[in-house]
C-alpha cells in the first residue's frame, strides 16, 4: 500500500513540470482566449497601452454567423467544410488506392514508395509555389493536353469566380439534417439484407423521422439573416484541394502500406480460398481491418486541413476571398484589423470544430482501451 | 469428394528447389497425412494443392481436372492454417459464413448451414464473438467451421493442431477424426508431429528435403519402414538401429554383433555371409521378464541396465547389450531396477529391419523383392561379386 502511494508522489512529481507549463501555455491561453473573444477589445484604442476592453458576451460569435458585414467568414467556413471532406476523400481514396497498387508488389516497389513518400517531406511553402506555377492559367497543369495534340485547358484554378452546390446560409440547419438523414437511410438500405430489425431501428426510421421534421418545419433556424446569403463550393479552392491531395496521398499510402503488410498473407490466402476476389479482399477483409488507420488518417487529416494556413497563403496569398480559409481570416482579422476579440471568436470556432473530429475520437480510444 | 493426384511436382523458388518430383495418388475420402520434418517443403506441397503456390513442374489433378492453371477459388479446396488465419474484424458467424457470402447464397441458407456447423463444433454460443474473444481451441473450431461450410471436395489441413497446447491438441485430434468420418471428404492433413500421422491418417506420407520417403498405412511405416529416416522418424522413442554382419550358423541365417547371434526368421536370398548390415528394432520389440516366455531362446542375450524411467503405464529402459550397443526398450508396467544391473531381453527379430549401411535403405524381404527383380542395384551385383571373391580366396 505505502509502496504504491509512494510510487505515485514520485509519478505525480515527475510529471508537474510538464501539467504546470501545459496548464498555463495550452489550457491557460485557451481560457485567455476565449475570455477576449468575448469582450470588445478591438477597433481604434485596441493597441493603446491600456486599451479599453469590455464584456459583450456572445456578440462576437452572433455577428459572425448571422453579421451582414462577417458574410466573408462564413465562406470560409464552408471553404474549410469542402476542403476538409475534398482532402480526406482524395487522400485517403488516393493514398488507398496506391497503397492497393504498391501491396501487389510490383517492380520497384520500394523505389515507388518513396517517389509517392516523397512530398510529405516539402514545406507547404516550397510546394504551394510549385502548384502556383503548376496551376497558372497558361501553365503547367493546363497545357498538359496540347502534348497529347489536344486544345490546352482554360480552367482558372486559383482565380475561378465560379462556384458550385450553392446553399442559403439561412437553411444551413435543415440541409446539415438532410444530410444527416440521407446519410441514416442510405447505411440502413445497405445494412437490410443483412440484419433487417436492427437496420429499420437503428438506421432508417431515425432517418425518416429527421427528414419529416426538416420537411414540415422547413428551416428550424430564427429568420436572423436580413437577405439570403448563398454559399457554395468555390471552383478556385480546387487547385488548393490538388495540391493538399498530392502532398499528403503519399502518407495516407504509407499508413495504409505498413497496414496491409502488418496484414498476415495467410488472411489474404484464405480469403482467397473461400472465394474472394482481390477486390473483395481488399473491400471486405484488408480496408475494414485498417479501420484504425482510416480514422487516424481522418483525424490526422481533418486537423490539418482546419488548420491550413500556409499553403494558401502561398499559392493565392492571404486576400483572395475566392480561397479564404477561417485561419487565415483570424490572422487578418487580429493582425491586420486588430480586431482582437473578433479573432480569438474565429480561433474558438476554429477550435470547437477540431474537437468534434477529435472528441468522438478520444471517447472511442479510451472505451476501447477500457474493454480490454 | 475427389480424389487427388500429383504427378511428378516440382516447386522450385528461384534457382532453389525444394519439392524434388512428387507422386502420390489419393484416394477418394481418404486422410491422407504428409509429416516430415520442419522445412522438407510438406506446406508448399499443400499450398501447391490449394493454389497457393504455382507448381513449378509436373501436374496436380483433382477429381478428373488438372489444376495446375486454376485459380485457388475455383478449386473447392477448403484450407486450415496453423495460425487460423480467421478474419479478425468478422464475428464467428460472418467468418464461418464467408465463404457463402462470396458465393452470392441467399443469407437465410448462410444462416442455416453456419448454424448447423457451429452445432456440431458447439460453437453456438459464440456466434456474435468475434476471433479476439476465444480461446485457441475455441477459434482452431471457428476455423474448421470455415471449411465445413462450404463442403469443399479437399480439406486442407497445415500443422492446424501445433498452437495447442498438449491435452486440447490430443482432444481436438480425435474430434478432427470423428469429423472425417462423419463428412468423409478427402483430406490432406500436414503435420512435423508424427503421433498425429500415426493417430489420424489412413495413410502416412513420410517426406525428407522435398523428397517422399514412404508412402504406407501406419503400421506398415511403423513395422516395415523404407529406410533409417523412417525408422527414427517415425515412433517415440525413435526404432534401436545397430550395427551387424550377416552370417550363418547352425545352418540359419542370422546377424552377429561383437558377441551374440540372432537368426533371422526365415532365409533371405538378397543377403549374404558377411555382409554388413544395419538391423532395427522397435523399443517395444525388446522383451524382458514375463513377456520373455513368447520369444525363443536364440533371440535372447544379456543386458546392463543403465536407466530406467517410468511413464505411467509403461517404462523405458536404457540397455546396453555386448558393452557397447545401447538400446532404448519399452516394456509394459512400472519396471524398476538398479542402474548397472544385469537383466535377460528377449528381441522380436521376426520383427527387426535390415538396412544397408551406405543407402541406409531397408534391404527388402524376400516376398517383396521378388515383385521387383530389377530392385538390385548394380552396385550391390558388383558388392556381392567382390565378396564371393574374398571368400573364394
Ligand atoms: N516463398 C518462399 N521463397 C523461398 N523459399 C521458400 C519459400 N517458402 C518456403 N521456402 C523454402 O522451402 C522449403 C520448404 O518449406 P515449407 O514447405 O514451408 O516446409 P515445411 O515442411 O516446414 O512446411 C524451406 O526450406 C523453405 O525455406
Ligand atoms: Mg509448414
Amino acid at each position: 500500500m505505502r509502496e504504491v502511494s509512494r510510487d505515485r508522489i514520485k509519478a505525480f512529481l515527475t510529471l508537474l513540470p510538464s501539467i504546470v507549463l501545459i496548464g498555463i501555455f495550452v489550457y491557460g491561453f485557451i481560457g485567455n482566449t476565449i475570455w477576449i473573444s468575448l469582450t470588445d477589445w478591438g477597433g481604434v484604442g485596441a493597441l493603446a497601452e491600456d486599451p479599453q476592453i469590455s464584456y459583450i458576451g456572445f456578440q462576437n460569435y452572433v455577428d459572425l454567423f448571422t453579421g451582414f458585414l462577417e458574410g466573408r467568414f462564413r465562406q470560409d467556413l464552408v471553404n474549410a467544410v469542402y476542403y476538409s471532406v475534398l482532402l480526406l476523400a482524395g487522400a485517403v481514396g488516393l493514398g488507398m488506392f496506391i497503397a492497393i497498387l504498391l501491396d501487389r508488389k510490383p517492380m520497384g516497389e520500394d523505389f515507388l514508395r518513396t517517389i509517392f513518400l516523397y512530398p510529405m517531406s516539402l514545406s507547404f511553402i516550397v510546394s504551394g509555389t510549385i502548384w502556383r506555377w503548376l496551376l497558372a492559367p497558361q501553365g503547367g497543369v493546363n497545357i498538359l493536353p496540347t502534348y497529347a495534340g489536344m486544345e490546352p485547358l482554360s480552367f482558372q484554378w486559383l482565380a475561378s469566380k465560379e462556384s458550385v452546390l450553392l446553399f442559403n446560409w439561412q437553411n444551413l440547419l435543415g440541409i446539415i439534417l438532410y444530410i444527416a438523414a440521407f446519410i441514416l437511410i442510405i447505411v440502413g438500405l445497405l445494412g437490410l439484407k443483412r440484419d433487417p430489425n436492427r437496420a429499420m431501428k437503428r438506421w432508417i426510421l431515425p432517418g425518416v423521422i429527421i427528414g419529416a421534421i426538416v420537411w414540415l418545419f422547413g428551416d428550424l433556424l430564427p429568420q436572423a439573416m436580413i437577405m439570403e446569403e448563398m454559399h457554395g463550393l468555390n471552383l478556385a479552392t480546387l487547385g488548393i484541394i490538388l495540391a493538399t491531395v498530392w502532398q499528403y496521398s503519399g502518407y495516407t499510402m504509407a499508413l495504409y502500406l505498413a497496414g496491409f503488410n502488418g496484414i498476415s498473407q495467410d488472411l489474404r490466402h484464405a480469403a482467397m480460398l473461400d472465394g474472394a476476389s482481390e477486390w473483395d479482399y481488399y473491400r471486405r477483409i484488408a480496408i475494414p481491418m485498417l479501420k484504425p488507420i482510416t480514422i487516424s488518417a481522418v483525424i490526422i487529416l481533418s486537423h490539418i486541413s482546419l488548420k491550413m494556413f500556409d499553403l494558401i497563403f502561398a499559392m493565392t496569398g492571404p486576400d483572395n476571398a475566392e480561397t479564404g480559409h477561417p485561419a487565415l481570416n483570424m490572422y487578418l482579422t487580429t493582425f491586420r484589423a486588430n480586431d482582437f476579440a473578433k479573432g480569438a471568436a474565429i480561433a474558438i470556432v476554429l477550435f470547437m470544430v477540431a474537437a468534434m473530429f477529435i472528441i468522438p475520437y478520444l471517447i472511442s480510444s479510451y472505451r476501447q482501451q477500457k474493454g480490454e | 469428394m475427389a480424389k487427388v493426384e500429383l504427378k511428378s511436382v516440382v516447386k522450385r523458388f528461384g534457382d532453389v528447389r525444394v519439392v524434388h518430383g512428387i507422386d502420390l495418388e489419393i484416394a477418394d475420402n481418404e486422410f491422407i497425412v504428409l509429416v516430415g520434418p520442419s522445412g522438407c517443403g510438406k506446406s508448399t506441397i499443400l499450398r501447391m494443392v490449394a493454389g497457393l503456390e504455382s507448381i513449378s513442374d509436373g501436374e496436380i489433378y483433382i477429381g478428373d481436372r488438372c489444376v495446375n492453371e486454376v485459380d485457388p477459388k475455383s478449386r473447392n479446396v477448403a484450407m486450415v492454417f496453423q495460425n487460423y488465419a480467421l478474419y479478425p474484424h468478422m464475428t464467428v458467424h460472418d467468418n464461418m459464413g464467408f465463404s457463402l457470402d462470396m458465393a452470392k447464397r441467399p443469407q437465410k441458407e448462410i444462416n442455416e448451414k453456419v448454424r448447423k456447423a457451429a452445432s456440431m463444433l458447439e460453437l453456438e454460443p459464440y456466434l456474435d464473438r468475434k476471433p479476439e474473444a476465444l480461446s485457441g481451441g475455441q477459434r482452431q473450431r471457428v476455423a474448421m467451421g470455415r471449411a465445413i461450410v462450404r463442403q469443399p471436395d479437399v480439406f486442407l489441413f497445415d500443422e492446424p493442431l501445433s498452437n495447442l497446447d498438449a491435452q486440447l491438441r490430443t482432444q481436438m485430434r480425435m474430434e478432427l477424426k470423428k469429423l472425417h468420418m462423419k463428412f468423409s471428404t478427402t483430406t490432406i492433413y500436414v503435420t512435423h508431429d508424427q503421433i498425429e500421422a500415426m493417430t489420424l491418417a489412413d495413410r502416412i506420407v513420410i517426406l525428407k528435403d522435398g523428397l517422399i520417403q514412404q508412402v504406407g498405412t501406419p503400421v506398415e511405416v511403423y513395422e516395415k519402414p523404407a529406410n533409417v529416416f523412417v525408422a527414427q522418424f517415425i515412433g517415440n522413442p525413435p526404432m534401436n538401429i545397430l550395427e551387424g554382419t550377416v552370417a550363418r550358423d547352425q545352418g540359419r541365417l542370422g546377424v552377429r554383433t561383437k558377441r551374440s547371434f540372432f537368426p533371422l526368421q526365415e532365409d533371405r536370398k538378397n543377403l549374404w555371409e558377411g555382409q554388413k548390415v544395419l538391423f532395427g528394432l522397435r523399443p517395444d520389440a525388446i522383451k524382458i521378464g514375463d513377456s520373455l516366455n513368447r520369444i525363443p531362446p536364440e533371440w535372447r542375450c544379456t543386458a546392463q541396465v543403465e536407466l530406467t524411467e517410468i511413464l505411467g503405464g509403461q517404462s523405458l529402459l536404457d540397455l546396453v547389450v555386448d558393452d557397447e550397443i545401447s538400446l532404448i526398450a519399452e516394456v509394459e508396467g512400472r519396471v524398476q531396477m538398479q542402474a548397472g544391473s544385469s537383466v535377460e531381453v528377449g528381441f522380436c527379430f521376426d520383427r527387426v529391419v535390415l538396412f544397408d549401411p551406405e543407402t541406409e535403405e531397408a534391404l527388402s524381404s524376400v516376398a517383396q523383392l521378388e515383385g521387383t527383380a530389377e530392385g538390385t542395384t548394380p552396385e550391390r551385383d558388383i558388392a556381392h561379386k567382390k565378396e564371393i571373391e574374398v571368400h573364394t580366396n
